[in-house]
C-alpha cells in the first residue's frame, strides 16, 4: 500500500528502502538449515576432538570415567617423539609423489583420450570408469592377490621373464611397500584427473589449435603455451584435491599393512592416527595429532586456495 | 505483502521442520531401544569371534534361547583383527552394545578393568564355579569379582610332515633343544628338493607361536610386583628363548618376515585352494605348494590339513595319517613346553539393557549340553567336568597335553592396547630380520611397560 506512493518520491528516497529490502531475513533463514547441518556434521566432531586433544582421554574415559584436563601436554608428548616426525616426513612425501605421478599420467590419459576415435575413447572411458567406480576394499583385495609373495602373478610374470623372483615378498622392504602402495593409490586416482582434465580439454576450441598450427607451433608449444594455460583452473583444482586425497590415504596402506608388513616403518599420518587411538586406545593422542593434520591440510591448500581466488577476481 | 510474508513462514517452517527431522533421526534409537527393554521377552545379541564356534552350535544357541524365553538371540561374527576395535566402540554404548560378547581371553583384563562388563559373580557357583578354567577365570577378575568367565580354550601344537622327516632321516625330538636342531637339520637337507623350503614355517611377525621359547626357557612377557606390570622381554631367559627363536628364524623358517599366524596350514599341504591339480593330478603344481616340514596351529587345524577329496561335491581335506602327524612343542625337560593357552572369554556388556536375557544366555553356554558340545567339535570346553567330550583321538590327546602346561599372556590392564597396537608383530620381525636381541629386548620393554600399566 505504501510502494503506491513510492513513485511520486524523489530518485535520492527511492533507494534506502532498496538497501533495507537487501537485508531482509529471508535468505539467512534459507542459509540456516544447510549451516545447522554443517555445524553438526562437522563442528561437532571438530570440537570434540579439539576439546580431547587437551585431555587425558583412554579407555577408562570411553567407558564413562571423566576425562582430565591437561591442557598441551598431549601436543608436546607428540611432538618431542621422533617417530612423529618420521610418519609426518613419509607422509608428505607419499603425497606429493603420489599427487604428481597422477596428475602426469591423467593428464597423459587424457590428452590420448582426446586424440584418439570415439569407440577407442569410449572403451578407454569405460575402463577407467571401472576403476573408479570399484569399492577400494574389493579392488585392494585384487591388487594384495597380484602382489601376493606366493601365488602373486606379479612374482609370476616376473620370474618367467627370466628374473628369479620365486617368493618375493614385496611388502617385506618400506621401500617397495611403497612402491607397491603408489602403484594402487595412482591406479585408483587417475580416472578421475583424466576425466576433469579431458572435460578441460574439450573446452578448447578448435580454432585456437588450428591458428596455432598454422603459425609453426609444435606440438610441444602447443601443449605448453596453449593447452597448459587454459586449463590450468582445473589442474589447479584437481592437483589440490590429490595432494589433500593423497595426505589422508587411510585404507589402502592398512589393507596393504595388515597383509604382513613392517608397521612401524610404514605408518602413514592416517594409519598412524588409527593406531594410536583405535589400536593403543589413546584418544587423546589421536585427537592431538588429527589437529595437526588439519593445520597440515590447511597449510598445503592455503597456497592453492589464494591462487585460486586470485584467478577468480 | 501478504504473500512474501506467507512464503516467509512457509520457509521458515520448513527449515524449522527439516532440523526436527535431523534430530528426530538422531534420537529415534533410543526409543526403539527402550521399547525392548520393556518386553517380556528379549531379543538379545551375542557377538561371537572368527569362524571358531561352528554353525550347529550357533543353531543350538538360538532354539534353545527361543525356547527358554521366547526371545530372538541374534549372532553376530566379529573378525578377531578387528575385535578390540569393535568393543571399544561398542560395549560403551547402550545402543549399540552386544548383550553378551565373546573376547580373547588376553584382551579380557582390559575391558574388565574399565568396567565394560557386568558383574556375575552371583552366578559364578551356578555357571560351573571353581570346575571353569581357572587361569581364564582370573583374567576375567577384578578386585575379587567375575566379569567374564572362559568360553573355550585351545592350545597350540606341531603338525608335521611324517614322509619329509622320514626322508630327512630325523625323528620326531623329544626335547626343545632337539626340536631346534630338528628343524634346522630338515631345513639343510631339504628331502624334495623344494624352493625356500622351511623344517619349521614360522612368521616373523608370529608372536603368538614365537612366544613359546620365551615361556619355554622360563622367561615371561611381563611381570607384576607393587601393582606395577613390567615387561620382561630383556630377562636373560626371556632373551635365551628369543635367540632360539632368532635362529629358527634364520636357518628353519624360510617364511615371510612379516608373516603372522594365518593360515600356516596352506603350506604343509601337498597343494593348496589352488585348484589347477584337477585336470592333471600327477602335474607337479603341488611343488609350489608344500613348502614347510612342520607348523604349529591352533588344534582345530587338523580340519584343513590332509588329502584332497571330494565330499558331497565340495573340497574337503581328509587328514591322512601316513602323511601327516602331531606332536606336542617339548619343553627343555621333555615335558609339554608352556605355549600360549588360546582361547575365549566370554561375559555380559554392562551398557546391555538386556541384562535378563543375556544372564539366560550364560546359563544356555555352561549348560552340560552346550558344554559336550564345545568339546565334541574340538573346542576345549570352560568346564573341566566336560573335558572327556574332546574324545581321545590323537588331536584331543595332542590338545589337552599341550595345556596342560600352557601359559596366558599377562593380564595387566593394557595388554589389549600392546596387542592391538602391532608392537609384538613389530618386535618379533626385528628379531627375525636378526637385529641384536638383548638391545631390541631393552628398546621395547621400554615401550611396553607404560602401555601394560595405562588405563
Amino acid at each position: 500500500m505504501t510502494a503506491v506512493s513510492a513513485p511520486s518520491a524523489p530518485q535520492t528516497t527511492s533507494e534506502p528502502p532498496q538497501r533495507r529490502r537487501r537485508f531482509s531475513p529471508t535468505p539467512y533463514l534459507l542459509l540456516l538449515p544447510a549451516i545447522a547441518v554443517l555445524l553438526l556434521a562437522l563442528g561437532y566432531p571438530l570440537v570434540w576432538q579439539f576439546v580431547t586433544s587437551m585431555q587425558k582421554f583412554g579407555l577408562a574415559q570411553q567407558f564413562g570415567k571423566p576425562p582430565e584436563f591437561i591442557g598441551l601436554a598431549n601436543y608436546t608428548r607428540l611432538f618431542t617423539d621422533p617417530q612423529t616426525w618420521a610418519v609426518v616426513a613419509r607422509s608428505i612425501v607419499f603425497c606429493l609423489v603420489n599427487a604428481a605421478i597422477t596428475v602426469v599420467i591423467g593428464v597423459g590419459v587424457a590428452l590420448l583420450m582426446n586424440a584418439v576415435g570415439t569407440v577407442t575413447r569410449l572403451t578407454l572411458q569405460i575402463a577407467m570408469l571401472l576403476a573408479w567406480a570399484m569399492p577400494v576394499v574389493a579392488s585392494m583385495t585384487v591388487w594384495i592377490w597380484v602382489f601376493d609373495w606366493r601365488r602373486g602373478i606379479v612374482n609370476w610374470g616376473l620370474t618367467q621373464l627370466g628374473l628369479d623372483f620365486t617368493n618375493h615378498n614385496w611388502l617385506e622392504q618400506p621401500l617397495s611397500f611403497y612402491f607397491v602402495a603408489t602403484v594402487i593409490v595412482v591406479w585408483m586416482s587417475v580416472p578421475f584427473v583424466a576425466f576433469s582434465v579431458f572435460a578441460g580439454l574439450t573446452q578448447i576450441s578448435e580454432e585456437v589449435m588450428e591458428a596455432a598450427a598454422l603459425d609453426g607451433a609444435g606440438p610441444r608449444q602447443r601443449f605448453f603455451s596453449i593447452i597448459v594455460p587454459m586449463i590450468r583452473p582445473v589442474l589447479m583444482i584437481v592437483a589440490l584435491l590429490q595432494v589433500i586425497w593423497d595426505l589422508r590415504v587411510f585404507t589402502q596402506i592398512k589393507m596393504l599393512q595388515d597383509a604382513g608388513a613392517p608397521i612401524a616403518e610404514t605408518d602413514l599420518l592416517g594409519t598412524y592416527i588409527y593406531r594410536l587411538g583405535v589400536g593403543s586406545s589413546d584418544f587423546a593422542m589421536a585427537s592431538a595429532l588429527s589437529i595437526f593434520v588439519l593445520l597440515l591440510t590447511v597449510a598445503l591448500g592455503f597456497f592453492y586456495v589464494l591462487h585460486l581466488m586470485k584467478e577468480d577476481q | 505483502m501478504k504473500k512474501t510474508l506467507s512464503a516467509i513462514t512457509l520457509l521458515t517452517a520448513s527449515a524449522l521442520a527439516l532440523s526436527a527431522c535431523a534430530s528426530g533421526s538422531t534420537t529415534s534409537p533410543t526409543a526403539t531401544g527402550a521399547g525392548t527393554t520393556a518386553a517380556a521377552a528379549q531379543n538379545i545379541t551375542l557377538w561371537l569371534a572368527g569362524g571358531d564356534t561352528p554353525d550347529a552350535l550357533r543353531d543350538y544357541l538360538k532354539t534353545t534361547y527361543q525356547a527358554k524365553t521366547g526371545g530372538t538371540l541374534t549372532i553376530e561374527e566379529q573378525a578377531w583383527p578387528d575385535l578390540v576395535t569393535k568393543l571399544t566402540t561398542a560395549l560403551p554404548d547402550a545402543n549399540n552394545t552386544p548383550d553378551v560378547t565373546e573376547i580373547g581371553n588376553t584382551q579380557s583384563p582390559t575391558f574388565t578393568n574399565v568396567g565394560a562388563f557386568s558383574d556375575i559373580s552371583d552366578m559364578y557357583s551356578e555357571l560351573g564355579g571353581d570346575k571353569l578354567l581357572q587361569s581364564f577365570v582370573e583374567v576375567g577378575k577384578v578386585d575379587g569379582k567375575n566379569y567374564t568367565l572362559p568360553y573355550y580354550f585351545g592350545s597350540r601344537y606341531m603338525f608335521y610332515r611324517k614322509d619329509i622327516y622320514k626322508a630327512a632321516g630325523v625323528e620326531v625330538p623329544k626335547t626343545l633343544e632337539e626340536f631346534n636342531a630338528t628343524v634346522k637339520t630338515i631345513t639343510t637337507k631339504n628331502p624334495k628338493n623344494i624352493k625356500d623350503f622351511s623344517g619349521f614355517f614360522i612368521g616373523g611377525q608370529d608372536w603368538r607361536n614365537g612366544i613359546s621359547w620365551i615361556f619355554a626357557n622360563g622367561g615371561d612377557l611381563a611381570k607384576q610386583g607393587n601393582g606395577q606390570w613390567t615387561s620382561t622381554l630383556s630377562d636373560p631367559n626371556s632373551v635365551k628363548g628369543l635367540t632360539q627363536l632368532q635362529e629358527i628364524f634364520a636357518n628353519a623358517s624360510k617364511a615371510p618376515k612379516t608373516a603372522k599366524d594365518q593360515s600356516p596350514w596352506l603350506y604343509i599341504n601337498n597343494s593348496d585352494v589352488v585348484k589347477d591339480d584337477e585336470k592333471d593330478p600327477t602335474k607337479v603344481t603341488g611343488k609350489t605348494s608344500l613348502a614347510a616340514a612342520t607348523i604349529m596351529a591352533p588344534g582345530w587345524a587338523h580340519w584343513s590339513i590332509g588329502d584332497l577329496v571330494k565330499k558331497d561335491g565340495k573340497e574337503v581335506r581328509q587328514w591322512n595319517d601316513d602323511t601327516f602327524g602331531t606332536f606336542v612343542l617339548p619343553g627343555n625337560d621333555g615335558q609339554p613346553a608352556p605355549v600360549f593357552a588360546g582361547g575365549s572369554n566370554i561375559g555380559i556388556s554392562a551398557k546391555s539393557k538386556n541384562q535378563e536375557g543375556a544372564r539366560e544366555l550364560m546359563k544356555i553356554i555352561f549348560s552340560s549340553e552346550y558344554q559336550q558340545m564345545l568339546g565334541k567339535n574340538g573346542l576345549g570346553p570352560a568346564n573341566s567336568e566336560y573335558t572327556s567330550s574332546l574324545g581321545d583321538d590323537q588331536f584331543a590327546k595332542a590338545l589337552i597335553e599341550s595345556a596342560s602346561h600352557s601359559k596366558l599372556t599377562p593380564a595387566a590392564p593394557g595388554w589389549a592396547s600392546v596387542e592391538a597396537s602391532g608392537k609384538l608383530e613389530e618386535f618379533f620381525q626385528k628379531i627375525a630380520d636378526g637385529g641384536d636381541v638383548t638391545a631390541l629386548a631393552k628398546e621395547y620393554d621400554a615401550l611396553l611397560t607404560p602401555m601394560l600399566n595405562a588405563k
